[in-house]
């Protein structure tokens, strides 16, 4: 084989051609270009893209393009340059973002009638671990350094419980302290017993078998961690802005849930709030992830 | 960042390694599979079976599997992510060639695992380094379930050795925030831990002959230990039960008498629903007689490969389930309704059993290797069966003929259905599906549909089924060959030379369509009124019988209810929509699992005061369950 391709190179390839569609570069205002971050197959992505693509257009009244960029920092670079008009992001990104480049939130994702979620500590029922204290010396698995209900979140709470002093001397307090990849990996290597506890998201239990979720359980839960949103790049059209949230709005009709499977998957949709993520830049001053 | 999968966490649990586990009426879905592992897998699988499924395994690396979210298969899939060449397996499938088919693709996984741990070695990025990690985790979860049964000491010092090898991958950060490079001691002796359990056990040259095709590793094959791996589906197989949920029509429900009054029919309804009453690996896998027949009717979407032609069949008497009663013949049967089920025998698709009690003993002690049931469990079950109704359908009087809710078209066909035709030897299709009768005849005709399976055989008599419920039941015919009622319709004007016209089919097939429809043929959810509250009203009836059998001190037939109540309700807990209810719901799993271990001990005075607090426990969680 003359190269390696693979899921990444791929997107990438993906990604440049359905940019190059979408010249020229420069920000106009005859067409509405979406940018995704990838997260999963992405040759479903694609497929969702276009499909969802397509039934925005209808809606807007505009041309609807999508394409997929290689992360979250590739998203906010495009929305800087004027290759993307609007983007799905993470809160942490978000607030990154908004500081960077002026990113301004338009949606907010509903799961289970909250704009919002947690991040938890889970263990297994038959450890004996009981409060976060118990875990002084113990190994811990969470998701990735930068997730946040899958680390930020979870973590401050050792903080608060007077625990860990900050953030950066966690090393302190705990035996090990793994980052797994993922909620599930976290998840796995405590049911498995190769760590004594995770941090998760609150849905992540159910990322377990039946048998294992009835055999964990959650000692300790974050504050509420706003959900992932929409944004849009500083001077987009306020208009368009308007029509693309009216037409994401109808998302939340009866008739309409079933294209929500194709932009991650919420339960809807709701205005962002620019309030609710001061959570968000609050700890990410703490991690000093954020000045 | 990683993006957090709300998505997938919302919209189902996953299991991490493979379909299998203890017995439970909840089946875990599935992480999505490699293509290539996905392939190994299903050659394990395969190449258990006897006969040899040769195509199937050709199929399982050239297509994809079925269910994956990828549209290519292995070999493609391969051609574009690797540089190893499949070539040595591709001659061995050639050559139907079983220990070289195995050797070769339990080389080619170990190797895959070991160009991705190369990749993430050299990866120059963490986000690169982390997705190769990934990668090549996904596919040590071809091999993870056979190490974590010989060695499981190993199977822990190589989880922990993936944990460390990823965390020491360092992070990409976000917008350039959180930026933390490799740390590469630690990453290159986490990966030597790994690759060297490989190269011992899954890169050797010259694997030990297979009796049977596991993920077993080579060092505990050599040591001649008996070791058991946990039974598993390979990728593909879907036991979930259909949606819509068929509805559930039992005579004495629609009486208005509760079943905890029926201890005998609750106690059979128990039965129908545990896999306890099946041997390995069918109780193993939960597999339950509700399984296949989703709540007395079908289960539209059962596959398993190698067992499975088509969706909603399956082949009971193959390799799998019962090697001792394997009839070597690739026959699957489109699973059948069992409403009315007291009016349809004699039983079996071709009627061979004309008790409906031999029947059910043959499925359970021959199709699934169970053992011998006794006379109590077998009176509950057929107890049970016997209250399967056919679903109420206001377009049809009780013997058979249409309403005036019916529609002109249906009439049309109905006076088709009860015209002779000389080609049918002045027959109608009312002679045998006759009306007031449940649409059955209770014979077995030869009309044709069964291939003979050798010259001269006359074994092509099938049991004339009713048409009553069939519009959901589709396909139709022993081997869902024909995949709508028109085509039913069809077949017989073709093969019988009736002569109708296209008007005339479309009528016949409108009258079908209207006897077998039905005024509610589905179970009816709400935000509230969930699938799981249906299950969870049902396992407490079930257990409701303790109030019979305590009392009798029957040990034998509680430990069976509290065994697959207790764990059914703690795995179907994980399909709850009231998250914060879920604790409540193991605490009173927990509770059954006392009176179980009470009666172990024969303490019958705590296995009755366990049994009370279940009972109180259970009054008060039940509003929300749901």
């Amino acid at each position: 084989m003359a190269m390696h391709l693979n899921r990444r190179t791929v997107l990438r390839l993906a990604g440049a051609s359905a940019i190059s569609l979408a010249s020229p570069l420069a920000a106009q205002n005859d067409r509405l270009r979406l940018a995704f971050i990838p997260q999963e197959n992405p040759e479903k992505l694609l497929g969702d893209i276009e499909a969802i693509a397509g039934w925005l257009s209808s809606e807007i009244g505009l041309p609807v393009e999508g394409f997929v960029t290689i992360d979250h920092a590739a998203a906010v670079e495009a929305l800087r340059n004027g290759d993307a008009d609007i983007s799905f992001m993470g809160a942490l990104p978000f607030v990154l973002a908004e500081a960077e480049i002026g990113a301004v939130p338009l949606l907010s994702e509903v799961y289970r009638d909250a704009p919002s979620y947690t991040g938890r500590i889970y263990v297994r029922r038959d450890s004996g671990i009981r409060s976060l204290a118990d875990l002084r010396g113990r190994d811990i698995a969470f998701a990735d350094p930068i997730s946040e209900s899958g680390y930020l979140y979870p973590l401050a709470e050792f903080v608060q419980a007077g625990l860990i002093e900050a953030p950066g001397t966690a090393e302190a307090f705990f035996g090990r302290i793994f980052f797994a990849g993922g909620y599930q990996q976290a998840m796995q290597a405590m049911a498995e017993g190769l760590v004594d506890a995770a941090g998760a998201s609150q849905y992540a239990d159910l990322l377990l078998t039946p048998q294992q979720q009835a055999e964990v359980k959650w000692i300790a839960e974050s504050a509420p961690i706003p959900s992932h949103l929409v944004i849009a790049r500083p001077g987009l059209d306020a208009d368009v802005q308007d029509r693309f949230i009216d037409a994401m709005l109808k998302l939340n009709a009866p008739d309409n849930r079933e294209k929500l499977r194709y932009l991650y998957g919420p339960d809807g949709y709701v205005r962002a709030d620019p309030a609710a993520y001061d959570g968000v830049r609050d700890i990410a001053r703490r991690y000093g992830l954020l000045e | 960042m990683t993006r957090d999968f709300l998505k997938m966490l919302m919209v189902s649990f996953a299991s991490a390694l493979v379909l299998s586990g203890s017995v439970a009426a909840t089946p875990a879905k599935e992480t999505p599979w490699l293509p290539e592992a996905a392939a190994y897998r299903l050659t394990l699988f395969l190449g258990n079976l006897e006969p040899l499924p040769w195509n199937d395994i050709e199929i399982a690396w050239t297509e994809p599997y079925r269910g994956s979210e990828l549209s290519i298969g292995a070999l493609a899939w391969l051609d574009r992510v690797s540089d190893i060449d499949p070539a040595r397996l591709l001659d061995a499938i050639a050559d139907e060639d079983r220990q070289a088919v195995f050797a070769e693709a339990t080389r080619l996984i170990a190797l895959r695992i070991e160009e991705e741990l190369d990749r993430a070695i050299a990866a120059e990025d963490p986000a690169r380094a982390q997705q190769t990690v990934r990668t090549s985790r996904e596919l040590y979860r071809a091999f993870a379930d056979g190490i974590a049964a010989a060695e499981p000491a190993a199977a822990k010092q190589i989880g922990l050795a993936w944990l460390e090898l990823n965390s020491s991958t360092g992070s990409a950060g976000v917008l350039g925030a959180g930026v933390t490079s490799a740390d590469r001691d630690t990453m290159a002796a986490a990966r030597a831990v790994i690759s060297g359990y490989i190269a011992g056990n899954y890169l050797i040259d010259d694997f030990a002959p297979r009796r049977t095709l596991s993920a077993l590793p080579e060092t505990a094959v050599l040591s001649g230990r008996a070791i058991e791996v946990p039974p598993s589906l390979p990728p593909g197989s879907d036991i979930f039960d259909q949606d819509p949920l068929p509805r559930l029509v039992l005579n004495f429900e629609e009486q208005g008498i509760d079943e905890t009054g029926l201890p005998l029919v609750a106690y059979g309804d128990m039965l129908f629903d545990s896999a306890q009453i099946f041997g390995g690996p069918a109780r193993d896998l939960g597999l339950a007689c509700s399984t296949c027949h989703n709540r007395s009717d079908v289960n539209q979407r059962l596959f398993i490969p190698g067992a499975s032609h088509q969706p909603g069949a399956i082949d009971v008497d193959g390799a799998f389930f019962n090697p001792i009663f394997n009839d070597r013949r690739n026959d699957p049967l489109d699973i059948p309704s069992l409403r009315g089920l007291r009016f349809t025998g004699p039983y079996g698709r071709d009627g061979r059993f004309a008790s409906l009690r031999d029947f059910t003993r043959n499925v359970i002690v021959n199709e699934f290797g169970g053992d011998e049931p006794t006379p109590f469990m077998m009176d509950a079950l057929v107890a049970y069966m016997l209250e399967f109704d056919f679903l109420p359908n206001s377009m049809l009087t009780t013997d058979g003929r249409l309403t005036e809710a019916a529609p002109e078209a249906a009439r049309r066909g109905e006076a088709i259905f009860n015209t002779p035709f000389a080609s049918l030897g002045d027959r109608s299709c009312a002679s045998c599906h006759v009306s007031d009768a449940n649409f059955l005849d209770r014979q077995a005709h030869n009309i044709g549909s069964v291939a003979p399976a050798y010259e001269g055989a006359r074994a092509g008599a099938l049991d004339t089924p009713t048409l009553l419920g069939t519009a959901y039941t589709a396909p139709y015919f022993h081997d869902g060959s024909l995949p709508t009622l028109a085509a039913v319709v069809d077949w017989f004007d073709e093969t019988k030379s009736l002569g109708l016209t296209g008007a005339e089919r479309a009528d016949l097939t409108a009258y079908l369509e209207t006897v077998g429809a039905a005024d509610e043929p589905y179970e009816a959810f709400d935000a509230e009124n969930t699938a799981f509250r249906l299950a969870f009203s049902e396992l407490i009836t079930f257990a409701s019988t303790l109030d019979t059998l305590l009392p009798r001190r029957d040990a034998r037939h509680i430990l069976l209810l509290t065994d697959t109540v207790a764990a059914d309700l703690s795995a179907d807990a994980s399909t709850m929509s009231n998250l914060a209810a879920r604790p409540g719901v193991y605490a009173l799993a927990e509770k059954l699992a006392e009176v179980s271990a009470a009666v172990r001990d024969e303490d019958w005075t705590a296995a009755e005061a366990s049994w009370t607090a279940f009972k109180a426990e259970t009054a008060d969680i039940e509003e929300r369950a749901f």
